[in-house]
């Protein structure tokens, strides 16, 4: 068992020396650089010539990138060079981590809030109108594209819509919920969280209600589950004790995957809510050429799902010891 | 449970919810479709102070944020847009962090309402006979906020900081470039500045390489404002976390991402002592009209979407509504070393085949001055020209007759900053008129601003062959567009202009003494320029703002200046 995790954890190493080497590449190779970006039109050329010297952008590749990492391994992810200006990497992702996993827990507590109990719904009442709903409800939930939704959510949620029930003579108004959509990022218990979490769950609501549906109508199909009825146990308990038990064993197995998830934010839905977390971040950081920040978090992510994999890999190992020696 | 059963017996039902599905999807796209056209009314890409949701890369798109009421008090809250880059004097080079600076830091001069150079901590100054040396007086009163005294050492500490080649300045060369021995400092040459000369506490000396009117124009950007050594030392770098400034206000906090406020600087020195207690801005961006109605914000920037109303006299808003110029000019840049731009004619020709007036009061729906001129109004020197290129498709089509690219223009690119399936409104509509008018095809191509600004930085390699381009004052000087953007030899000569006449009128410019013989200099240079054709100025954009009738003494001035200080509230 430690040698496994050792020898996983050796891959570590050289799996982000490739990742590095590429980002880091693209980042001086691709179009675009961020002294350009941070002087804008009034590119001075002296200035340019000066501002790359200084940052030892004129410096050969395997320079640049053996100085990156240097620092890297003592702990310095450099500094910002355009977007927030000289202040240090790790600050920045320090700031913005907490935001996006506390974000990322939420769509994955409503995913699975929703999910589970609308797949095993789903599940039992295989073929009838009640699976054609949520089936088809889950396909529009995942095709819905982002940003899409984010405008239209906005839309229902900042404006005052006001209703005439002509034949009763009812005027009514609804809205604007704005706390939902006004006010800046105020963390995980306000309401602000609600429309960017939600529309993060929509992915793991569709995923979740698929495979929950699915795992229970394989068990049900089971042997013992027939043998169970057959014993003339209650229903009930046939659904929640022997089949519900057994469906929920891949979900937890996609959970362990989408920890290392829980460290990247999705670009659209932070930009577009005003989440000041990593993919907000990571937009800014694409954008401006901001190479530091770029090639920190791609790194931080990349750390995220080896790691979170290895735990996946090790729980299987626990269930099944033919894994371990493989 | 019969599965297969049921799946029989419900097929009818199976067609309707799938119809039912299909139609539900049908109607929240269009729905959508219809929306979403609704909350994107088009953008203005020669504006800069238009967040909209989605408008530009990097600009965050969020909602609206709901401030503290203000309980009565004297605060003015007022919207932020996006963080700015820095609070470091040294390192401002854009507007939205120049505002601040301005604010919290100030220096030897600064620029009055009126955008004229007015005297800041330098109470008066001397000018030597050869015009190269400057002499500041101080005055002796000016404090840091934190309490200690401003001397000349200080300002000498500033300039030899931001010609430290560590400080990594982006503004060193631009700004303080013409003082003797800067660029040797930076280019790690020499040690110090021998430019700047203490000559006692409240004296100092500042030597520049050739007499440049402009010069002191340059000395009110933030890069040349007075910083506390013990500040910017002890704090790293980000000792702009808490800055000791000498400005009418004071930073009081700052969270990234959602406010930035500034107290009064009760020992602020100038005359024009700061009324408020506090200003608050609101970052986040987003739909800050809605916060400004909603009575949450005491002046507010007018988009695009909502001009119309904003702009009808019958409208509360509209005695709300300040309308000013911002220094301005967007263009069309032909590129003379890309055939067919190497021909005049077929410049004027574009230029003449191109109706901006009808661009900008259909795209632009009327926001910024149609342009004709190269300055913009407002500027000193600024003159009606006097045959301005206006529009005249007759005249385009017998101008391309006449060039040597007569019947056989070759196809097109115009490079524009933009992503996504539609190109800009503004460019897709000239690019129609230039096909109407004189049969060019002419195509769009994208670009991020990165990879825009990287191509045309060198001119002498730019492949583009038409691109647009905005470009705004950096101080209030003709010779901040027409000698920068002009001039054969600069490096900001997208355009690839040469004029041989005009190089000289920019020459004898740059040393006259007298301002109305020079500017007088200027318009000559700019006839002979726009004559030729090198760009189309296309729009001047102006400041649209809203401000609440209790907030006295608001301006919205087309350059950075410290404006705080004029504002007060009288409810």
């Amino acid at each position: 068992m430690g040698a496994f995790v050792i020898r996983r954890l050796l891959w570590l190493p050289v799996l982000l020396f490739f990742i590095s080497l590429i980002t880091f590449g693209l980042g001086i190779y691709g179009p675009g650089d961020p002294i350009q970006v941070l002087l804008g039109l009034r590119a001075n050329p002296e200035t340019i010539e000066r501002l790359r010297r200084e940052y030892g952008f004129d410096q050969p590749f395997h320079i640049q990138y053996l100085n990156y990492v240097t620092n890297a391994l003592q702990g310095n992810f450099g500094y910002s060079l355009v977007k927030y200006r000289d202040q240090p990497v790790g600050a920045l992702i320090a700031h913005a981590l907490p935001v996006t996993i506390q974000l990322n827990l939420v769509a994955i507590f409503l995913g699975l809030t929703i999910g589970v109990p609308l797949g095993l719904l789903a599940g039992l009442k295989r073929d009838t109108w009640i699976d054609l709903i949520i089936r088809g409800l889950v396909i529009a939930g995942i095709s819905l594209p982002i940003i899409f939704l984010n405008p239209v959510l906005t839309f229902i949620f900042s404006r005052r819509h006001d209703f005439v029930l002509a034949a009763a003579n009812i005027k009514f108004s609804i809205g604007p919920l704005l706390p939902m959509v006004q006010g800046y990022w105020d963390g995980i218990f306000s309401s602000k969280v609600l429309l960017p979490a939600f529309v993060e769950s929509l992915g793991v609501i569709a995923v979740l209600t698929r495979q929950m549906r699915a795992g229970m109508i394989e068990v049900l199909s089971e042997d013992y589950i027939r043998t169970a009825r057959a014993k003339g146990l209650r229903e009930r308990i046939v659904v929640v004790r022997h089949a519900m038990r057994n469906a929920l064993i891949p979900i937890a197995t996609i959970l362990g995957l989408m920890i290392g998830g829980l460290v990247a934010g999705s670009f659209l839905v932070e930009n577009w809510f005003g989440v000041p977390g990593v993919g907000a971040l990571a937009f800014d950081a694409l954008f401006s050429r901001d190479y530091y920040i770029t090639m920190a978090l791609v790194l931080l992510i990349a750390v995220a799902y080896v790691l979170s994999n290895l735990l996946v890999d090790l729980t299987y190992g626990l269930l099944d010891p033919r894994i371990r020696k493989a | 449970m019969s599965n297969s059963e049921n799946a029989g017996g419900n097929r009818w039902l199976i067609g309707v919810v799938v119809i039912l599905l299909i139609a539900l999807c049908g109607a929240v796209c269009v729905g959508g479709g219809v929306l979403y056209f609704l909350m994107q009314p088009g953008e203005n890409p020669l504006s800069r102070t238009t967040p909209l949701p989605g408008a530009t890369p990097g600009q965050r798109a969020a909602p609206t944020a709901r401030p503290p009421a203000t309980g009565g008090k004297p605060i003015l809250r007022l919207p932020g847009g996006t963080d700015p880059r820095t609070l470091d004097p040294a390192q401002v080079n854009d507007t939205n962090a120049g505002e601040y600076v301005a604010e919290i830091f100030s220096g030897l001069v600064t620029l009055d309402k009126d955008l004229k150079v007015v005297p800041d901590i330098a109470e008066k100054w001397e000018v030597s006979d050869d015009r190269k040396t400057y002499t500041f007086y101080l005055r002796k009163e000016v404090k840091f906020h934190d309490g200690r005294a401003v001397t000349a050492q200080d300002f000498k500490y500033s300039i030899e900081r931001v010609a430290n080649p560590a400080t990594l300045s982006p503004t060193a060369e631009n700004y303080l470039g013409d003082i003797v021995g800067v660029k040797e400092k930076l280019n790690r040459k020499a040690a110090e500045v021998s430019g700047v000369q203490v000559v006692d506490d409240y004296t100092l000396k500042i030597t520049i390489d050739a007499p440049k009117s402009y010069f002191l124009a340059k000395l009110t950007f933030p890069t040349a404002c007075v910083v506390d050594k013990n500040n910017v030392e002890r704090g790293g770098r980000t000792w702009t976390d808490k800055p000791n400034g000498t400005g009418p206000f004071k930073l009081k906090e700052y969270v990234r991402g959602q406010r930035i406020i500034l107290a009064k600087n009760e020992n602020y020195y100038g005359e024009i002592k700061p009324k408020l207690d506090e200003v608050q801005f609101i970052l986040a961006g987003g739909s800050a009209m809605t916060m400004y109605e909603n009575g949450d914000l005491e002046s507010v920037y007018v988009t695009i979407s909502d001009i119309e109303r904003v702009s009808d006299p019958s409208s509360p808003l509209n005695k709300e509504l300040y309308i000013g110029p911002s220094l301005s000019t967007g263009f069309i840049v032909f590129n003379a070393r890309k055939p067919p731009f190497d021909d005049p004619k077929v410049r004027q020709a574009f230029a003449y085949a191109i109706d901006r007036q009808k661009v900008i009061d259909v795209v632009y729906r009327k926001m910024p001055l149609t342009a004709v001129t190269i300055l913009p109004p407002g500027m000193p020197g600024y003159a009606d020209p006097a045959n301005p290129i206006t529009y005249d498709p007759a005249k385009a089509k017998q101008l391309l007759a006449e060039s040597k690219y007569a019947g056989k223009l070759p196809d097109i690119t115009w490079t524009t900053i933009g992503a996504g399936g539609s190109a800009a409104q503004n460019v897709q509509v000239m690019v129609g008129m230039l096909k109407d008018n004189l049969g060019a095809r002419v195509s769009i191509q994208q670009t991020d601003d990165a990879s825009f600004f990287n191509t045309i930085d060198d001119p002498a390699k730019n492949p583009y062959q038409m691109f647009d381009v905005g470009w705004a004052a950096d101080y209030v000087d003709p010779q901040n567009f027409l000698d920068i953007l002009f001039r054969s030899s600069s490096t900001q000569n997208w355009a690839s202009y040469s004029n041989p006449e005009v190089d000289k009128l920019l020459d004898q410019a740059a040393v006259e003494r007298d301002n109305a013989a020079r500017f007088k200099l200027y318009q000559q240079a700019e006839q002979l320029i726009l004559a030729d054709a090198p760009v189309i100025p296309f729009s001047h954009s102006r400041e649209y703002w809203l401000t609440k009738p209790y907030v006295k003494g608001m301006i919205h001035p087309a350059m950075i200046i410290p404006r705080l200080k004029y504002v007060s509230i009288e409810r």
